[in-house]
């Protein structure tokens, strides 16, 4: 499993290194990274192992929520975190 | 290096965690320390726990954890164009540090660099390498010695600071994102892989959150080229 991971992680930079790729071919790559990225986040945050976990997904997606706005205005995705993470933390307390 | 101490606080629970789990599915200390270091990879590693404990075939492991690690392809592919000049024994060291959070900082920190007329110092294949491993290896390193502090430390967290620590990572990767988010497309594929990932994920745990992350960036992009090209007919 080690093997195939590095694999997945070595090869592209072994044979891709400092090549451009052709316009259209990155934006489709950014568009994979940022796709795949954000389903982490999705699953990271609502999911327990095949469980999605309805009881704390509510306030949770309202806590991103209020992350991605402050973390947009600010332009500082620290400060979005932080203030996202006051809030989970208040409303699992409330709860 | 200070965009990565959000990456660090986060991992430090999260490694810690997954020592403790793995303790409990009956992994050894050498075994645990070995697959943080070897696998690297926190989805994988959880994901294996089940199959393992249940002595599953070897093949059963090997593609469930395989399935989580196929997000490193696409990641390490965008990465590749800025270590322009790098030999290979270097590139194949530091390609075992890749991980979504040492991929996100350094990449949007790259692209940042790209549009601005600013370049930073040293910013060329070597020092991009640098601001790279600068991210990656020392979350690298608090994983691998957080794994195995998890398996001699019951985590001790009041129940409720367990869900912020939680949020630090996916907050920190969506502000990181929302930052940097400048066409309609970009945010499409994020909204819209936000909100199927789960459904995906429910309908099948180690393919679903993939297929449609796959699907929905495939199908932005095909949108987005077919109206370059009727633009250009036109």
């Amino acid at each position: 499993m080690g093997l195939v991971a590095l694999g997945f992680r070595a090869v592209p930079l072994l044979f891709f290194a400092g090549r451009q790729f052709p316009e259209k071919w990155d934006r489709l790559l950014r568009y994979l990274s940022y796709a795949l990225l954000c389903s982490i986040i999705s699953t990271t945050l609502f999911m327990k192992g095949a469980r999605l976990e309805t009881d704390a997904a509510p306030y949770r997606a309202l806590a991103l929520i209020v992350a991605v706005v402050i973390a947009r205005r600010t332009k500082s995705a620290v400060t979005g975190m932080l203030v996202g993470m006051a809030l989970v933390l208040a409303l699992s307390w409330m709860r | 290096m200070k965009a990565a101490i959000p990456i660090w606080i986060a991992f430090v629970p999260s490694s810690i965690a997954w020592g403790i789990a793995a303790q409990d599915h009956g992994l050894t200390l050498e075994e645990i320390v070995l697959m943080s270091a070897w696998v690297y990879s926190g989805p994988a590693q959880f994901a294996v726990l089940g199959p393992l404990a249940e002595n599953k075939s070897a093949l059963q492991v090997l593609v469930a954890g395989s399935l989580m690690n196929l997000r490193f392809l696409p990641m390490s592919t965008a990465l590749a164009p800025y270590f322009s000049g790098v030999q290979r024994l270097p590139l194949l060291f530091s390609s075992q540090v890749v991980s979504a959070s040492s991929f996100i900082v350094p990449y949007l920190q790259f692209q940042k660099e790209q549009v601005s007329d600013i370049p930073r110092a040293g910013a060329n294949g070597h020092g991009n390498l640098a601001f790279f491993l600068g991210v990656g290896a020392t979350a690298y390193s608090i994983w691998v010695i957080g794994t195995a502090v998890g398996f001699g430390v019951a985590l001790g967290f009041p129940s409720g600071f367990d869900e912020a620590l939680r949020f630090i990572l996916p907050g920190y990767f969506a502000g990181l994102l929302v930052v940097e988010m400048k066409s309609w497309a970009m945010a499409l594929v994020c909204g819209a892989s936000l909100v199927a990932a789960v459904p995906g994920a429910l309908a099948s745990q180690g393919w679903g959150w993939l297929i449609t992350a796959i699907v929905i960036a495939i199908s932005v992009w095909g949108v987005e080229e077919w109206k370059f090209r009727a633009s250009k007919l036109s």
